[in-house]
């Protein structure tokens, strides 16, 4: 072993740029956090899954100008390969529905928890990590898939005490996008990089949004029809601008119509804005959202019907939603619902007398195996105020 | 695509061929000594390689060619080139389909509520960390096989090839705000980095128990007694499994009486720790190396064969800090109750560097399984990374022997898919209704399969209602809804009656 000093002074003992430790009381936190995750997709009858931490680059090479793309952490083993810590869990459960091939049977409603990874200029403080808990419904082609997953959503939400007050979903269906694309018969292949451009309409000016769609060759009387499509918040001007036989309208009106049968219509908005920036998004769109707009969205999710088949499989419909573990924490302390989270034990067991260590051993294995959490005190010198 | 032999006989009648990567090299070696001029077709194009004789060992001469084709491009949409992804996770990891996560969860539950009872607390590290956590210079093969790269930023980082030095890292981060001792659990993902001709796994899941700030054996009895419980729970017993114990202080003494450096002494444990891997030759051949005298390599390697107290007591004199320190934790386990469990085995070194004191290590009787878990006194660690020396041991448990084990023993459960209730809707109509039965159960605590695809025959239905054993099954029919009822089929006694929502819910 390299002898003290060897190592000369101390190792950085903070974790990684933008990575978290968890000491007890924050893994006790996320610990609950994941249990709540856990418990209502069990409820909905999900199956967890999870899938490696690294994989190949080429799950993620879309060329729709996605800032999760441009934010890759990837880099070469040691054998050449191109690899990637997952940015998103969505393209591996693709890869491991694809993977089952024709022996799968549909549909599959598959959740699963796990840390996902960007790499970013630390100059703005941010993560480079986070867990995000998904749900996806692989086989449905109707929009009962979407009103489960919002189900499963707002019943997260209602377990911890939040309410329709504290959160909204807004929901859209990029079909609506699509409709007025083609009106102005906008290229088919434009659209993934349209839909990523106007999703940034919160977060840049009216110009520079503009601008980027000009350089994709959209033209500027397109550029005006999109942008007003974007502004919609009602059905009835939705079907004022693209006719209500549309898909588009038809499949948010049943969605609406479902989520009033689950008994969650109080949370969901029609918002023809939100569009999401994830290219492989086909149909609904939603985005759960602090009416006191003082937070990042909390979750989002859509449907997604031509991902599989972007890997070389069939087109499969699928619909899912991520749901980081940052924001909900920041949304629970503001609203003062995060619980305390105290290590708690059942019995204490300490031998007074070091001549007794041995029994004590034995009285604290005995409470443990009948289900008793016991601390036993294996140090020395522990007074009894201690 | 083409076959080899159907291939070689294109080939040798003047065709372009292609073929697929992996019937490259059979190709090669059998098509006759025409030139192989390999193209490959990357994406967007064609881009050629250089002659290589290398696969085939002719020399090249213009004439046919192979082309080898990576991978199909077909431009489709703009989410970019339409290719067969390769549906495999990356080499030498797992995926968890539902069966399999949910073993992983039943494993990770069990290792989870052994620590619980002990009152440990669960910690968590990121998976990556600075590669100079691992950079220690004992030849150990964890830190061989790293698994590291460098970061966009230039920096030296790997995917941790253990959780140990995270949890030293996290203590000196607490630094003398903490107070001891610490009784920390972790299950955490761990990678290394491995040529995969032998087909090993380059990830695995290990469960780490550590104590720190106690400096006697106590803690270690504790390390064992929950390795022990662990087992118990899932039907293991001593028949089945024991835990070798010795403690690297017997090492220690050895290298003293014969005047050995002590930097040698994590080298010499390294080696030694391979006797049972490694040619005897080999491992004298090692030892040399490091600078050990033929003598001591003798002494050395004697002494490891000792498996009694008395032998050891003769060795190394009774008051040898080796010797009480044995003699307590066998004491100890007797106290806890799982002394058959335990045999002091002087060939236990275990393979890292930093133990000091106690090794240990669970393995399986009479099977041909590698070690089950293994784990020790470190009382140096934190030093070494510029803190004070402070006391600590910990075992590690990974996700793999445990398994193959309990398959051995066929002592592994099976692991359905199970639901309490499954709602379907008989009628397209009554879709919205349904779910609203759905959201009332689940919120009884329910789980519910709420049936949401279309065409869903009754066959069908019933067969589901076996493979999820479920309890009952909720039809929304339009005749029974006009009357505000839903049938419900027991499928315990296999009874239908008619409820309202309201007594459905309140009978669940």
């Amino acid at each position: 072993m390299s002898t003290k000093g060897s190592m000369g002074s101390q190792i950085v003992t903070d974790p990684p740029k933008g990575t978290r430790d968890f000491p007890p009381e924050d893994m006790r936190m996320r610990t609950w956090l994941f249990n709540n995750f856990r418990e209502v997709s069990r409820l909905f009858s999900f199956e967890e899954v999870d899938f490696p931490m690294v994989e190949s680059e080429e799950l993620y090479t879309r060329k729709a100008g996605e800032e999760i793309v441009g934010q890759l952490y990837n880099f070469e083993d040691k054998g050449g390969r191109k690899v990637a810590l997952r940015p998103e869990l969505t393209p591996s459960l693709a890869r491991l529905v694809l993977q089952k091939g024709k022996a799968q049977v549909f549909p599959l409603k598959w959740f699963a928890i796990g840390q996902c990874w960007r790499y970013e200029n630390m100059t703005r403080g941010r993560r480079r990590e986070h867990y995000q808990w998904n749900m996806d419904i692989i086989g449905v082609p109707g929009v009962e898939a979407e009103a489960e997953l919002l189900a499963a959503i707002v019943m997260f939400f209602e377990r911890l005490g939040i309410t329709s007050k504290d959160v909204g979903i807004k929901v859209s269906n990029r079909k609506v996008l699509q409709a007025v694309l083609e009106k102005y018969e906008i290229q088919a292949d434009n659209f993934a990089p349209v839909c990523v451009i106007v999703d940034k309409l919160d977060k840049l000016p009216r110009d520079v949004i503009e601008s980027e769609l000009a350089k994709i060759n959209v033209p500027s009387e397109a550029i005006d029809g999109i942008l007003k499509a974007l502004t919609l918040q009602s059905f009835d001007d939705l079907e004022a601008l693209i006719g209500a036989e549309s898909g588009a309208v038809g499949e948010l009106k049943q969605l609406f119509a479902l989520a009033e049968g689950y008994g969650i219509q109080d949370w969901l908005q029609f918002d023809a804005s939100v569009v999401r920036g994830l290219a492989y998004y086909t149909g609904t769109v939603f985005e759960g959202f602090d009416k006191d707009r003082k937070l990042r969205a909390i979750c989002g999710g859509g449907r997604y019907d031509r991902l599989l088949s972007t890997y070389g499989g069939l087109d499969t419909p699928a619909c899912g939603f991520g749901f980081g573990d940052a924001v909900i924490v920041e949304l629970l302390k503001e609203k003062k619902l995060l619980p305390k989270f105290p290590h708690v034990v059942d019995d204490v067991v300490m031998a007074l007398e070091d001549s007794l260590k041995i029994k004590a051993a034995g009285v604290a294995a005995q409470l443990r195996k009948s289900g008793r959490v016991v601390e036993l005190v294996i140090e020395k010198g522990k007074k009894m105020r201690w | 695509m083409a076959c080899a032999s159907v291939a070689r006989h294109a080939l040798e009648s003047g065709l372009v061929v292609a073929v697929s990567r992996i019937q490259l090299k059979p190709l090669a070696a059998s098509a006759s000594p025409s030139c192989l001029k390999l193209l490959t077709v990357r994406r967007h194009g064609i881009r050629a390689m250089s002659e290589t004789p290398a696969m085939s060992g002719s020399p090249p001469i213009s004439g046919r060619s192979v082309v080898v084709k990576e991978k199909e491009a077909i431009p489709k949409g703009s989410t970019g080139a339409k290719e067969t992804i390769s549906t495999d996770p990356p080499r030498g990891t797992r995926d968890f389909p539902p069966e399999d996560m949910r073993m992983r969860t039943w494993l990770f539950d069990n290792f989870r509520e052994v620590s619980r009872l002990c009152a440990f607390e669960e910690v968590d590290f990121p998976v990556l960390e600075s590669e100079e956590l691992y950079t220690r210079k004992a030849g150990e093969e964890i830190v061989g096989q790293l698994y590291n790269f460098e970061d966009k930023g230039g920096r030296k980082v790997t995917l941790r090839p253990e959780l140990t030095p995270s949890l030293a890292r996290l203590v000196l981060q607490k630094g003398r705000a903490q107070s001891y001792p610490l009784k920390w659990f972790a299950i955490g993902q761990c990678w290394r980095y491995e040529r995969m001709t032998r087909g090993r796994r380059r990830e695995h899941y290990q469960w780490n128990m550590d104590i720190i700030g106690v400096p006697g054996v106590e803690a270690e009895a504790e390390l064992l007694s929950a390795i022990v419980m662990f087992f118990t729970r899932l039907g293991i017993t001593s028949k089945d499994v024991g835990i070798k114990v010795s403690n690297r202080k017997v090492l220690q003494a050895v290298l003293e009486k014969y005047g050995i450096q002590p930097d040698s002494f994590a080298a010499v444990c390294v080696i030694v720790d391979k006797l049972e891997k490694l040619k005897r030759e080999e491992i004298v051949s090692e030892l040399d190396k490091v600078g050990v005298p033929a003598e001591a390599i003798e002494g050395i390697l004697q002494a490891l064969t000792l498996q009694s107290f008395d032998d050891l007591e003769a060795l190394l004199g009774a008051d040898s800090g080796a010797v009480t320190e044995l003699k307590q934790l066998f004491a100890l386990a007797e106290g806890y109750g799982f002394q058959d469990w335990l045999h002091f085995d002087a060939s236990v070194v275990r393979g890292l560097a930093y133990y000091t004191g106690t090794v240990f290590e669970g393995f399986a009787k009479n099977s041909q399984l590698r070690a089950i878990c293994g784990g020790g006194r470190y009382d140096r660690l934190l030093s070494t990374y510029g803190g004070e020396d402070t006391p600590a041991c910990g075992f590690g448990f990974g996700d793999a022997v445990i398994v193959e084990l309990l398959k051995d023993k066929k002592l592994l459960p099976q692991f359905p898919h199970m639901v309490d209730d499954i709602v379907i809707a008989l009628d397209d109509s009554l879709k919205v209704p349904a779910a609203g039965v759905a959201a009332r159960l689940r919120n009884a605590g329910r789980v519910v399969e709420l049936v949401i695809e279309k065409g869903r025959k009754m066959k069908w239905v019933f067969k589901q209602c076996d493979a999820l054993k479920a309890k009952r099954l909720i039809l929304l029919g339009t005749t029974e809804w006009e009357q505000g009822k839903v049938s419900v089929k027991d499928l315990s006694v296999r009874e239908q009656t008619l409820k309202t929502v309201d007594e459905l819910i309140a009978v669940s």
